[in-house]
């Protein structure tokens, strides 16, 4: 960044420009030939009957009228505003309430956050899902657990139409270890004269989180909160592995990223695929541009 | 802070196969190779979907035929049901795909009538008069032979023996029984176990829906088109619904927790259901899936003279070769070699269900298993009462399995009843396939 003030004003090519791009090399090959390039292209498809197996039409804006009368899109739309609506805040606040208790500056406490960040590293896995069937399945732990309790039921939790996405929803909650350790960051930040001054003034600790702990901590919740909508729209795995790439049962589990899945790879319908793509461009751009909209008006920074 | 969302990349990998197919898109349907072998060195790549056992089998008889022809070296690829047609689908939109592919009744008129499949019929390596014609038909779409039928399977009532040996029960004749008597039996089973085990899972895919229609004197698809009558339809999911209802079946929740289960998982292969419909070549993997039991073959109920003739013996797979090999004709001999050549018979076995050609499954027969038998013998059970052969699934219909399975779901859950589930199924289908026209 820092150009040397010395030297001759007219602007030409210096050694240092030249590393730059030699450095800057691969990584702009690869940003070209792997993200630009296909990213234009997929908008040329969106516009495009294409199959994947013939050539490409040109077809006008059939694709995107054709998204006002698919039913099934409607229906993808509303599971995945379900799961973003539900899971994301679920997940914040199971992530922040662990935080604030490891904060305490318990023993071990590197263990336990370890602990409690290995199933976001396995969360998305393949693994896990399956794990989750083999829980909340029909002959599932889950199951058997109730029935040490006395309650028999032979409902499959993540079969059953009513329950199949909660299930899945209680997955992406359970994946609270990075913005919990993000929190746990945060709150380290947070001078402790803070808490001095509300003891003294007699502040009980519930009171103290929130006057002290909450206001001074919104930076963190807001930078946890945008990351984690765009992570919960992209979704994919999860709902795929758990309901065997149906999006069943009755679509109960269809996410939006699945729907465009079978559309592109199980119908052929590339065009339409692509055009479903850059709809959810436009609506996860529009949630993070709210959300930086909204930001104004709850998020306290310290200047 | 990671910028990338899932779209972007989405939209992105959409775009990578947009480019390899600006590429590839020049050459459509050239069929660039001569019909002429080759003396030179010809590298094939060929490609199946299956598990492990298939695997192995597939390479040893790629080995016999490397022996055979030393100038060809073939690479096999493989991949399981799903990743394969994902696979399938990329390659061929990027113009690499493998020269010799595995097909399926599903897919093949998707693959063929959009120019991927190579003319068989033109390719003099592969013969093709070994095989029946009703067979042989239903690797054609149009007058054209795209397909190559690997094996025939015919499609029953696999039964457990052992589970109904230890309730008591016994199967009662089966050659003749009607749906209504076929429903008070599997009723008798979840009655007789106090639910545990259930009489019956759910018919489910395109094969039984196919016969079921048959036997109503109707059919799935004609001329290229979804041709059954709703109230056929309606009645297929309305039994399904009625087993479900009266305990003949497993709960609805339990029997679509089955979609994403493997073989050894399925209610089937654990003892919870009695009886499965299922094509009958998958009798020895359902066996010892459930740990060696006793399974046995039954027809499936008809209503009285109705039934006679709905029977048809179904290609479980096809040896198709791209438009687009570079070598169709060392293609086609690799074809004939699996399909026509005794040593690859004995090879290959019947793991990718009965040999289609009836020399090879006669040269077989003798080391047949005990199951195998089975198969074979509810195969030749059923040839004084086989019917034509049904039109195959047709260009744009390849998600007619899937289609079934979720409407049937949205029965089973009652969030529909079976005629909206018929007319919605048949709106859904028919819209795919003309859009592919």
């Amino acid at each position: 960044m820092t150009r040397r003030r010395s030297g001759p004003r007219v602007r030409q090519e210096t050694p240092d420009d030249k590393a730059a791009l030699v450095f800057l090399g691969p990584w702009l090959i690869g940003a070209v030939v792997l993200v630009v390039g296909p990213l234009l292209a997929s908008l040329y498809l969106a516009f495009t009957d294409y199959n994947l197996l013939q050539d490409p039409n040109f077809v006008g804006l059939d694709n995107f009228s054709r998204m006002l009368g698919d039913e099934r899109l409607h229906h993808s739309l509303a599971v995945t505003f379900t799961y973003v609506i539900v899971g994301v805040p679920a997940q914040l606040v199971v992530a922040l309430a662990l935080a604030v208790a490891l904060d305490r500056g318990m023993r071990g406490l590197a263990f336990y956050r370890s602990a409690f960040y290995l199933p976001s590293m396995l969360g998305s896995s393949v693994a896990i899902a399956v794990l989750w069937r083999l829980i909340f399945g029909q002959a599932g732990l889950f199951n058997g657990l109730l029935g040490a309790v006395g309650i028999d039921t032979s409902t499959s939790w993540i079969a059953d139409p009513d329950t199949a996405l909660w299930a899945i929803i209680l997955l992406h909650v359970w994946t609270f270890g990075s913005p919990m350790v993000i929190f746990l960051a945060g709150l380290r930040q947070i001078p402790r004269e803070f808490y001095e001054a509300a003891s003294t003034d007699g502040a009980s600790p519930w009171r103290q989180f929130r006057s002290v702990t909450l206001p001074l901590l919104t930076p963190i919740i807001f930078f946890n909160l945008v990351l984690a909508i765009i992570n919960a729209f992209q979704s994919f795995t999860q709902a795929f592995v758990v309901s065997g790439g149906t999006g069943g049962p009755s679509d109960s589990t269809l996410f939006y990223t699945l729907y465009l899945y079978q559309e592109g790879f199980g119908a052929f319908r590339m065009g339409y695929a692509s055009a479903l793509a850059w709809l959810l461009v436009v609506i996860v751009g529009a949630f993070t541009l709210i959300n930086f909209w909204a930001s104004k008006y709850w998020v306290h920074y310290d200047d | 802070m990671r910028t990338t969302t899932w779209s972007v990349r989405a939209a992105a990998a959409a775009g990578t196969l947009a480019l390899t197919v600006g590429l590839a898109a020049c050459g459509t349907a050239e069929g660039s190779g001569g019909t002429e072998l080759s003396g030179g060195d010809v590298d094939l790549r060929v490609t199946w979907w299956g598990g492990d056992a298939r695997h192995e089998r597939t390479q040893e008889a790629i080995d016999a035929f490397e022996e055979k022809h030393p100038n060809i070296h073939v690479t096999g690829e493989f991949a399981d049901w799903t990743g394969y047609w994902d696979k399938l689908a990329t390659s061929t939109a990027g113009g690499n795909s493998p020269d010799v592919i595995q097909m399926d009744q599903l897919y093949l008129a998707s693959y063929a009538d959009r120019g991927a499949l190579a003319d068989l019929g033109a390719l003099p390596q592969l013969t093709t008069s070994g095989l029946d014609d009703p067979v042989l038909g239903m690797g054609r779409s149009g007058d054209t032979l795209y397909g190559m039928p690997v094996s025939t399977t015919a499609f029953g009532l696999l039964v457990n023996q052992d589970v109904l040996a230890d309730l008591g029960i016994e199967l009662p004749d089966t050659d003749t029984w009607t749906w209504d008597e076929f429903d008070a039996f599997a009723r008798s089973v979840s009655e007789k176990s106090g639910g545990r085990t259930v009489g019956i899972t759910p018919w489910n895919n395109e094969y039984s829906l196919q016969l079921a229609a048959r036997q109503a004197g109707d059919e799935l698809f004609a001329d290229g088109d979804v041709a059954i009558d709703p109230a056929t339809l309606e009645q297929y999911f309305q039994r399904a619904l009625d087993w479900t209802k009266d305990g003949a079946a497993q709960s609805a929740s339990q029997f679509a927790e089955q979609a994403s289960a493997s073989l050894d998982q399925q209610d089937f292969a654990t003892g919870k259901t009695a009886m499965i419909f299922s094509q009958v070549t998958q009798l020895t993997a359902y066996a010892a899936a459930a740990g060696g039991a006793n399974v046995t073959i039954a027809a499936l109920p008809a209503d009285g003279a109705d039934g006679s003739g709905y029977q048809y013996l179904k290609p479980g797979m096809y040896w198709s070769v791209s438009a687009r090999s570079a070598h169709p004709a060392e293609a086609a001999l690799f074809v004939d070699f699996m399909v026509n050549d005794p040593q690859a018979g004995a090879i290959l076995g019947t793991e990718r269900g009965l040999p289609a050609n009836p020399e090879i499954l006669a040269s077989i027969a003798d080391g047949l298993t005990d199951d195998e038998k089975k198969a074979v013998d509810y195969s030749d059970s059923l040839a004084p009462q086989l019917g034509d052969a049904p039109e195959i699934v047709p260009n744009g219909a390849s998600e007619t399995d899937t289609l079934i399975l979720r409407y049937l779901q949205d029965v089973l859950f009652e969030e529909r009843t079976p005629a909206e589930a018929a007319e919605g199924f048949i709106d859904e289908l028919r819209s795919a396939v003309d859009a592919a026209k």
